[in-house]
This record gives C-alpha cells, sequence and structure tokens, in this order.
C-alpha cells in the first residue's frame, strides 16, 4: 500500500525524502555506470510485475516485490524501487508526489534488507536458496508495513488505530509474497540460474 | 572429410579485407564454446549470407563482428589493423547491426530520438542530424511516424525503423540478425528493396533462403561453432545435400510454386489419419471426409458438403476497439467440422481479431455458435475446452520450467486425474519427436522443438478447432518441414492464420481473405492460388517467390545432372 | 490482444489487447492543436511552481482550507483542458487507500473533549467519533487537490520534455534517462505480459485461492524476469553499437519569457497564502469543519 498525499505530516515527507535522497546517491554510486540502463529496463519489468493481482478468497492482493527486487538487483534496488514508485506516481497517483520519499524508503529499505540477506544463500541449494528467497521475500513485506504504521502513527494520535489496521492488513500479503517469491525463484533456478547466483549482471554486494 | 567439399571462395583480389578473422574461438560465461577456430575473411562489398542450425554460433559470430563480443582466442582484424578496446568506437561508427528484436533497438520515446541517438553520439552537427534522420525514416516509409512513440507502431514499422536508426549512420557494413522472422510481406519488400540499394559490405543471417536469394552472393555456413561452407550462394543452394545437412532444405516448398494446376493435393498426404500408434490419444478422429475439391468443380465457390453441420458460425458479427473503430464488419462464415480453412489477408485486416473473437477472447456483436448453440458470455468463457490456439512467438505460450509440465499444463487445468494426465503427455511428447525431452527447460529448447512442443501442449486438450497463428513464423527450413508433417496428421478442425501462401496451399482446402474486416472472398484454396489479379490487388503478392523458387529448383537440377546423380561430393562450381 | 507476437497495426494492439494491467499513456509529443496556458509554460518554471503548491496544500491544518486548494487545483484542471476522465481515473486509484481513512478513523480515533461521539448497540464497545471523519475528509480533501493538480502538470507537455526538465531542475541525469527507458519498456513488458496472460487462459488457467495459482504466477512472473534480463543485455548492446558512452543525447532547449516566471510567483504566493489561511483560520466557513 502506498501513501497518498497529506497523510503524512510536511516535516516527515520532508525528512523522508532528503534521506531517501541520501539512500538513493548511495544507490546510484554502487551500480557501475554502465549498467543502469539495465537497470532501469529490468525496473519496469518489476513495475509491469506489481499491477499482477494475486486471488485472495474474496478480493485479490498486488504484488509490492521489495524482496524480489532486492534479491535480483542488489545495491540497485533503491534506485529501482524509487524510480518504479516515482513511475507508478505519475502513471497511476498510487503513492502522492508528496510522499514519494517516504513511499521509497518504505519500499526500498526493506529490498536492501532482503537481497543483503538472500545473498549468502546465493549458491546454497535448491531448496535452503528458496527457502531463503521466501523468507527475505517476506521479512521485507512485514518490515515495510512496520514502515507503513509508523509512518502513519507520526501523523499524531488519531492516526493510530490506521497505522494498527494497516499492520494487520499486511499480514496475507507477506504470506503471498513469500510463496510467490518462493515459486519466483524455483522457476528462474531451473531456467536461469545465473539471475540467481550472480544476481542481474553480476550486482553483487560490492 | 567435409572440408574437402568446400569450394574455397576466391573473390576479386582488388576487395580490401574489411574483416579477418584468424582462429576465432568464443566461449559464453556458461562454458558454452559457441565459436570454433574461425577463419573468414570478408572483403568490401561482400554480401554475405550466415547460414546454419540454430545455436551454431550466427549470432555470436555478428557480435564479435559488431565489437560486442570478445574473443576468448584467436585475432579479429577490422581494415587490416588488429580490433583492440580504442577501435572499438571507430568500429562501431562504420558498422551497423540490426538486432533480431526491434524492441531492443528501439529504447528512446519516439521514433526520431532513436534515430538521432546514434547520429548525436557520433557528434553529427545537429542540422545534418535532423535531416540524414528524416531521410533514413523517409526511405523506410516512416516519415508520418517519426513522432509516435515505439509502442504504437506495428512490429513491422518497427522492424523498419530499427533499420533506419541503423541507416542513418551510413555505415559501411551492415549485419542483419534475421532481419524478416515475423514479417508482414509488405515490409519485407520494402527491406529487400532497401537492402538491395545498399551499397557497402552485407552480412545477412537468415533462414529464408527465397529473402536471401538475389540480395546476397556468398553463403558462410556455420555448424557448432565450426566453419563449414564458405562458397557462393548459388552453389550452396543448389546442392540440396548441403542444404539438408545444414536443415536449410526448403525443397518442400517447391511442391506448391510450381505450375498453377497442381496445387491441390500436390502438398497434402492423401491419407490423413496416419499411423499413429496412440491414436486414442490424439484429437478424435474426423468423422468428415476431407474436403476435396476437385478442378471440375470450380463452379462451387465454398466447400459444400451439407451433411456435415458447422462447428464455427459466424453471423453478421461485428468487432469494434473501445475507440469506435471496426475491426470486423459484418463476418458472416461458416466452417465444418474437420474443415482446414486458411485466413489471409493483408495486415491489419481482422485475422487475428477473427481468430481471437473465435476462441473467445474476445467478443463483438452478432450472432456465434459454436457446434450449433449459441455462445454467451458463460460459454464463451468456456471456449477454451474446445477451441486450442497456437501463437506466433512460442516463447508466449511456455510458462512451466518442464516440458512435461508444459504439456500437462492444460490437462490439469481441464480437472484430469494425474494418471491420465501422465499417459497423454508422454503420448504427446511423443508424437511431437520430444519423448526424450520430458525434463528439458522450454525455454532451452531450439526454435522448431519449442514449436512442437506448443503444438502438442494444444492438441494434448483434445481441441476441436485448431487455431495456428503464423506457425512458421521464425522456423528454419528444417523444422518448418517437420511441423507440416505433425500439423498435417492433425484431425481437428484447422483455422490457418498465414502470410506463408506455402503453408496455405499445403495445408488448406479453403481459403478466406480478409480486407479491412470484412470477408471478400471465400474460395476453395486452389482457386485462390490462381488468381493471381486477387493476390496483388490485396498486396499478397508472390509471384517474385514463386520465380525465385522456380529459379532455385532450376539450379538443383542442372547441379545434379552435372554432378551425376545424387550421391555426388559437394563439389561446388 | 494479438494471438502471439504483434505484427498489426498499432490500434489492435493497444486498443484491442486485454484491458488486463492497462498502462495510462502520457503524451509523447507536442499537440498541435490545444495550447492552453499551461501547455505554454515553461516546464521547469511549471514543475517547480506547482511541486512547492503541492507541498503547501499537502500541508494545511484544516479542511476549508483543504477544499479551497481542491478547487484551485481543479481550476487548473478546467484552465488546462485535460479530460476529467483522466483525472477521475487518478482520484478512483487512491480511492481504497482513502476509504479506509473514512471507516477507521470514526472507530479508533481517540476521544478529545467536546468530540461528538455516538455508541452503537448496547455495550460501548462500538464508538463513533465523528471528529474521524472530519480528520479523514482533511486527508481525502489534500491528497485530491494534489491529485487533481497532477494532470495539468503532466499532460501539458510531451513527457520527454517534462522529463528533460526535471533533469534542468537538478535531478541527476542518469535518474532522468533511466526513467524515460523504464516509460518506454513498461510498455513492451506489459504487451509481453498480457500475451502471456492470454496463453495460459486460453489453456484453461483461472487463478484463484490455491496452491496452484501460486506456483503458476510465479513461473510467470519468473518468465517475465528471464524475458526481461535478456532484453536487458540486448538493450545495453544495441546501445553501444550506436556509440552510446553512458550519457544520452539531449537536444532539448528550453527558454523562459517573464509571463512563465510571472505564473509561478503566482502559483507560489497561492501557496503562501493558502497556508496563511490556515494558520489564521480568516475563512469564513473554516470553523465549522474544525
Amino acid at each position: 500500500m502506498h501513501i497518498a498525499d497529506g497523510v503524512l505530516p510536511t516535516k516527515v515527507a520532508l525528512a523522508c525524502y532528503a534521506l531517501s535522497a541520501g539512500c538513493l546517491s548511495l544507490s546510484l554510486r554502487k551500480t557501475r555506470a554502465q549498467d543502469l540502463p539495465k537497470v532501469a529496463v529490468m525496473t519496469s519489468a518489476f513495475f509491469v510485475a506489481s499491477l499482477v493481482h494475486v486471488p485472495l478468497g474474496p478480493t485479490s492482493v498486488h504484488l509490492l516485490l521489495p524482496g524480489l527486487v532486492g534479491i535480483l538487483l542488489g545495491w540497485s534496488a533503491f534506485l529501482a524501487v524509487f524510480l518504479g514508485l516515482l513511475l507508478q506516481c505519475l502513471l497511476f497517483q498510487f503513492g502522492g508526489l508528496t510522499a514519494l520519499g517516504a513511499n521509497a524508503l518504505m519500499m526500498g529499505l526493506p529490498a536492501w534488507l532482503s537481497g543483503a540477506f538472500f545473498t549468502r544463500f546465493r549458491n546454497s541449494p535448491d531448496r535452503v536458496r528458496i527457502l531463503a528467497g521466501a523468507m527475505a521475500s517476506g521479512t521485507a513485506v512485514a518490515v515495510a508495513a512496520c514502515g507503513l504504521a509508523m509512518l502513519l502513527a507520526l501523523g499524531g494520535e488519531d492516526f493510530f488505530g490506521v497505522a494498527k489496521i494497516a499492520l494487520a492488513a499486511h499480514v496475507p500479503v507477506v504470506v503471498v509474497e513469500a510463496l510467490v517469491t518462493a515459486s519466483v525463484l524455483a522457476f528462474v533456478g531451473r531456467v536461469k540460474p545465473e539471475l540467481i547466483t550472480q544476481g542481474a549482471w553480476k550486482a553483487e554486494w560490492r | 572429410m567435409h572440408l574437402q567439399a568446400i569450394p574455397i571462395h576466391r573473390p576479386q583480389q582488388s576487395a580490401s579485407c574489411v574483416y579477418r578473422l584468424e582462429g576465432v574461438d568464443y566461449t559464453y560465461p556458461n562454458g558454452n564454446r559457441a565459436l570454433r577456430g574461425i577463419n573468414l575473411c570478408i572483403h568490401e562489398g561482400d554480401r554475405i549470407a550466415l547460414l546454419g542450425h540454430n545455436g551454431s554460433g550466427k549470432t555470436t559470430l555478428a557480435r564479435v563482428l559488431s565489437g560486442l563480443a570478445r574473443p576468448a582466442r584467436g585475432r579479429v582484424l577490422f581494415e587490416e589493423a588488429p580490433l583492440e578496446p580504442h577501435r572499438l568506437g571507430h568500429l562501431r561508427k562504420k558498422v551497423g547491426f540490426l538486432f533480431q528484436d526491434p524492441d531492443d533497438q528501439l529504447f528512446c520515446t519516439s521514433v526520431l530520438d532513436d534515430v538521432l541517438f546514434g547520429l548525436i553520439n557520433f557528434q553529427t552537427p545537429p542540422e545534418g542530424a535532423a535531416q540524414r534522420a528524416l531521410g533514413a525514416l523517409a526511405q523506410l516509409g516512416l516519415e508520418d511516424t517519426a513522432h509516435k512513440a515505439p509502442h504504437h507502431l506495428s512490429y513491422g514499422q518497427r522492424k523498419r525503423a530499427a533499420l533506419a536508426a541503423v541507416l542513418a549512420l551510413y555505415p559501411s557494413v551492415l549485419i542483419l540478425d534475421e532481419p524478416t522472422a515475423n514479417l508482414d510481406p509488405a515490409s519485407e519488400d520494402l527491406l529487400a528493396q532497401v537492402l538491395k540499394g545498399y551499397a557497402g559490405t552485407l552480412i545477412c543471417i537468415s533462414h529464408d533462403l527465397l529473402f536471401l536469394y538475389g540480395l546476397c552472393t556468398r553463403a558462410v555456413v556455420l555448424q557448432d561453432g565450426c566453419l563449414h561452407h564458405d562458397t557462393s550462394f548459388e552453389a550452396l543452394i543448389s546442392h540440396r545435400r548441403s542444404l539438408q545437412e545444414h536443415g536449410l532444405d526448403f525443397t518442400f516448398r517447391f511442391r506448391c510454386c510450381d505450375s498453377p494446376g497442381r496445387h491441390v493435393g500436390a502438398g497434402r498426404s492423401p491419407v490423413r489419419s496416419t499411423a499413429n500408434d496412440p491414436s486414442s490419444s490424439l484429437p478424435p478422429a474426423r468423422s468428415a471426409h476431407v474436403c476435396r475439391v476437385s478442378a471440375g468443380e470450380a463452379g462451387s465457390d465454398a466447400c459444400q458438403r451439407p451433411e456435415q453441420p458447422p462447428i464455427l458460425e459466424l453471423h453478421q458479427y461485428t468487432y469494434r476497439y473501445k475507440d469506435g473503430a471496426v475491426a470486423l464488419r459484418d463476418v458472416s462464415l461458416q466452417v465444418r467440422r474437420g474443415e482446414r480453412v486458411a485466413l489471409v489477408g493483408p495486415n491489419g485486416a481482422g485475422k487475428s481479431t477473427l481468430a481471437a473473437c473465435l476462441a473467445g477472447i474476445r467478443s463483438g456483436s452478432g450472432r456465434y455458435r459454436f457446434d450449433g448453440k449459441i455462445v454467451d458470455n458463460r460459454r464463451r468463457r468456456e471456449l477454451w475446452r474446445h477451441v486450442g490456439l497456437l501463437f506466433q512467438d512460442s516463447a508466449d505460450q511456455t510458462v512451466c520450467s518442464r516440458c512435461y509440465d508444459e504439456v500437462a499444463f492444460g490437462l490439469r487445468n481441464l480437472g484430469w486425474p494425474e494418471s491420465k494426465v501422465h499417459q497423454k503427455v508422454r503420448a504427446m511428447l511423443r508424437w511431437a519427436g520430444l519423448g526424450d525431452l520430458e525434463n528439458r527447460v522450454p525455454q532451452h529448447l531450439s526454435g522448431g522443438e519449442r514449436k512442437r512442443l506448443a503444438l502438442a501442449s494444444v492438441l494434448a486438450m483434445e481441441p476441436d478447432v485448431l487455431i495456428l497463428d503464423e506457425p512458421t513464423a521464425g522456423l528454419d527450413p528444417q523444422a518448418e518441414e517437420n511441423l507440416l508433417k505433425l500439423l498435417d496428421e492433425v484431425e481437428a478442425t484447422i483455422l490457418l492464420i498465414s502470410h506463408d501462401i506455402c503453408f496455405v496451399s499445403m495445408l488448406t482446402d479453403r481459403t478466406i481473405l480478409l480486407h479491412r474486416g470484412k470477408i471478400v472472398r471465400d474460395v476453395p484454396t486452389w482457386r485462390f492460388l490462381k488468381d493471381e489479379n486477387l493476390h496483388s490487388l490485396y498486396g499478397l503478392d508472390f509471384t517474385y517467390y514463386n520465380r525465385c523458387c522456380r529459379e532455385i529448383q532450376h539450379l538443383q537440377e542442372t547441379a545434379s545432372e552435372t554432378a551425376d546423380g545424387k550421391g555426388a561430393p559437394f563439389n561446388g562450381l | 490482444m494479438k494471438l502471439g507476437k504483434t505484427s498489426e497495426t498499432s490500434r489492435s494492439r493497444s486498443r484491442g489487447e486485454q484491458e488486463l494491467w492497462a498502462v495510462p499513456e502520457l503524451p509523447g509529443v507536442e499537440e498541435g492543436r490545444r495550447q492552453t496556458l499551461f501547455h505554454r509554460w515553461d516546464p521547469r518554471i511549471k514543475i517547480a511552481s506547482l511541486l512547492l503548491f503541492s507541498f503547501c496544500a499537502a500541508s494545511v491544518g484544516t479542511v476549508g482550507t483543504a477544499l479551497l486548494c481542491c478547487a484551485v487545483s481543479a481550476s487548473a484542471l478546467m484552465v488546462a483542458g485535460t479530460p476529467w476522465r483522466l483525472a477521475a481515473r487518478r482520484i478512483a486509484a487512491m480511492a481504497a487507500f482513502l476509504a479506509m481513512f473514512f471507516v477507521v478513523l470514526p472507530l479508533t480515533v481517540p476521544v478529545l473533549p467536546g468530540d461528538q461521539v455516538a455508541t452503537l448497540g448496547h455495550g460501548t464497545w462500538i464508538q463513533i467519533n465523528f471528529r474521524g471523519f472530519s480528520v479523514a475528509a482533511l486527508v481525502a480533501a489534500k491528497a485530491m487537490s494534489v491529485a487533481l493538480l497532477m494532470e495539468p502538470l503532466l499532460r501539458t507537455s510531451p513527457f520527454p520534455r517534462t522529463v528533460n526538465a526535471l533533469a534542468r531542475l537538478g535531478v541527476p541525469d542518469p535518474l532522468c534517462q533511466m526513467l524515460l527507458i523504464m516509460y518506454r519498456y513498461v510498455f513492451v513488458f506489459r504487451h509481453e505480459m498480457s500475451r502471456l496472460w492470454v496463453g495460459m487462459n486460453v489453456r484453461g488457467f483461472r487463478p484463484g485461492t490455491n496452491r496452484r495459482t501460486i506456483h503458476i504466477l510465479g513461473n510467470f512472473l519468473g518468465m517475465l524476469f528471464v524475458r526481461s534480463l535478456e532484453r536487458t543485455e540486448r538493450v545495453h548492446e544495441a546501445m553501444l553499437c550506436r556509440g552510446f558512452t553512458g550519457r544520452f543525447p539531449t537536444r532539448e532547449s528550453f527558454r523562459s519569457t517573464p509571463l512563465d516566471w510571472a505564473l509561478g510567483a503566482g502559483w507560489v504566493l497561492g501557496g503562501v497564502a493558502v497556508l496563511l489561511l490556515d494558520r489564521y483560520e480568516t475563512l469564513p466557513f473554516s470553523g465549522v469543519f474544525r
């Protein structure tokens, strides 16, 4: 879920912009200049993938994919997340322009986290790797949900209830996300293992 | 043994060498050796057809020549000087490379920006650059689309735009990777024209010998990364055995390009139900007779077989896009069980829309009966059980990581018990000649194998109707022939969408010509083939291809006469 | 949709394709026919001033001022002459998120002295605090005011020009180039994906809440990633072939007139005025909503 305009206090929104600008420049510096177009192409794939809805009982959830972005893109993940959210905001209004910094932090940091966690398991046996990926991805969504709740709660005592509800609403997403990630990793592991073992174009943690 | 058979290609001594390859090896990071000890000299003004099976290293060689892949061993000399990293900029100014997929080459937000991309990178002054860009676009008939976003262009237009982006740089060497794959005939014609007018060195990778004929003068054939033949193009195509060896034998096509009148039945096996042992697992046997139209029946326009109820029946069917543009206009059509119908027509005629409507992917207004029952929304969602679709690009149809699962995919959706699925999958894989590839990854198969896999996975579901969308696109002749054999065994009603007149003539009995969303002709295929006015009228001219075909056939016949029989070794000219 | 790889006119592809994952487009080229104030405005100043106004609008604290901002944005939308339908789609995209506030806030907002509270049923466990509605309304109004401004901001100049203007405003060049590449390939991948999806659909795949759906969706996404990774390599090579050295060429030039600056100043002043109004509660009806 993305935060819309006007939910966050302006101070918080600006602070998040500043923080994510820092992360962004770090992510940019860690990505080789010649890989930037590749990150862009890959990000559009993630962008399209995040439009997929997974049916869940009477409703459906759309995938957030911070875990997978981190697993496949390593350091470039924050860059990808930021650009993906920016484009979502420009095209769809998913998440407001003024809240972009907050949304990017909320998704980008968990993406980094899951990438850093998964990188130890890149060359593990298939089952372990899939399990690690599922855990990384589920955790990433959980962390993102906590981030969302925290940001909402920063709006004052009035928003505590909304924060709790938002957190609870992400529980099924965590499960779906973990399962889908496991299944994606199983598929990619068979079809193009080098994408997992080295990350996209060797986006290892340098 | 084979080496003796290679006639050394001796071009005129005066021409200077653009490229000289000395013992070039290339190995992919995953250990796959793509090129082995290639020695090759490419002269200025050479027009080379680069041929070989899928995976024989053609594209890798093209990447080496364009400086994208650095050989692991051996030397590449460009303009008589070794190709070092600091000379890459110079090489790239002079060498243009047209990729197979135009979407890879059009990465800007407008076509003009894409054409300008290279020009500006190579520091062409702005006014000159714009002029050159527009000139290149005009040459390929794209003046009006210069400011459009690439995703608003058709595939053919995008391909031409990509070529324009390369040609605007005035390259002295032009490398083309499968320029005609999936291309519509009109774009192909334009492409051929432009390439014939191109004066520099031309290196063209293609399976389409008919396209290469008249364009190339020299043939370089690769096999398993080794140079197998380097000869004149004519010598190669007149030698059927070498063609066969490299999957390039397209002589099965001669059957349809013969003199008019021999079309019908010439390429068709008289008995459809062939000796397939798991015949029980194949689609239900056709109870109907094959609709055979003899020359005497020329009076009747459609194939009349009143005893069979129609399986597909459209009555005044209209399909409109969301913005009101009409894709199909009052289409009325009946297809009987067991018929084999071709849908032909120029681009944008509505062939694919019609197929999508019949398959239940789209729905328009008008009456559609399937097997006598009106197709309402509920029944439309269940049409997949009866109508099978074979996509143009089999990559769009493979979603599983094992061939076995791929074929089982539809069966599991049908809710078959696993034991029955198992039997059926085995039988279908065997039928498609993929029996021992059960555990392979579909994405790693060759184009032809993948196509057959897609066909097997569609036919496993035992559809009543099989719709084929450009089944031959991007296949090498060998794979085409294999596919044709398989398709000829299919007992379901077939609807074939194709630009490939040869395939149409060999597979179908009846041809429906669509033009701007309307059916303008519905005739037996043999009559359609005879009517040459019709073809030129609707941009389906294939007389040129027929002529090429006949010329090549003639070449082969004379070659085999001089060589005294079939078994003679290949001595070239 | 087209069966398999498309080779027909763009019309049949973009419109006929299943409406799955429809991605709205931003203008690609200068529109000749409509030339409003917003179209003529220098994009650099337009972006900067509208963004500043957005921040001001997002930080107001009363429903009255937020509604005033909405009105300003709506009139901007009218002046720019961009279709209402598209603006409505943006609002619909936020609807679920904002609806949550309307449902949850009245139930969870802590009761302050002076709040109107209604109790449902016998127990006291469901309490509706009407202040919650006004807080939710404030959030919704602020979100709307910014969302409505997006159309005049983005649809009045070609997207590449907007991005180039961003670069001139100090956004790092690589980011801007990447944004343009993304914008291009989103459409390529969307087509690729809907072809794949249709391919699965015609073989009877219907998503549901079960293990098989997760498995197939994983394959589906995996396929998308594998194909896009392969494409990244080829795109990169295609760029190299045409002399790419790490910088995208730009040929955009911007010129600003005093009118552009005046317009920009007007919006910024408007934003400041809104904040002042908000602070000093001088609007006649602000107290009502408070």
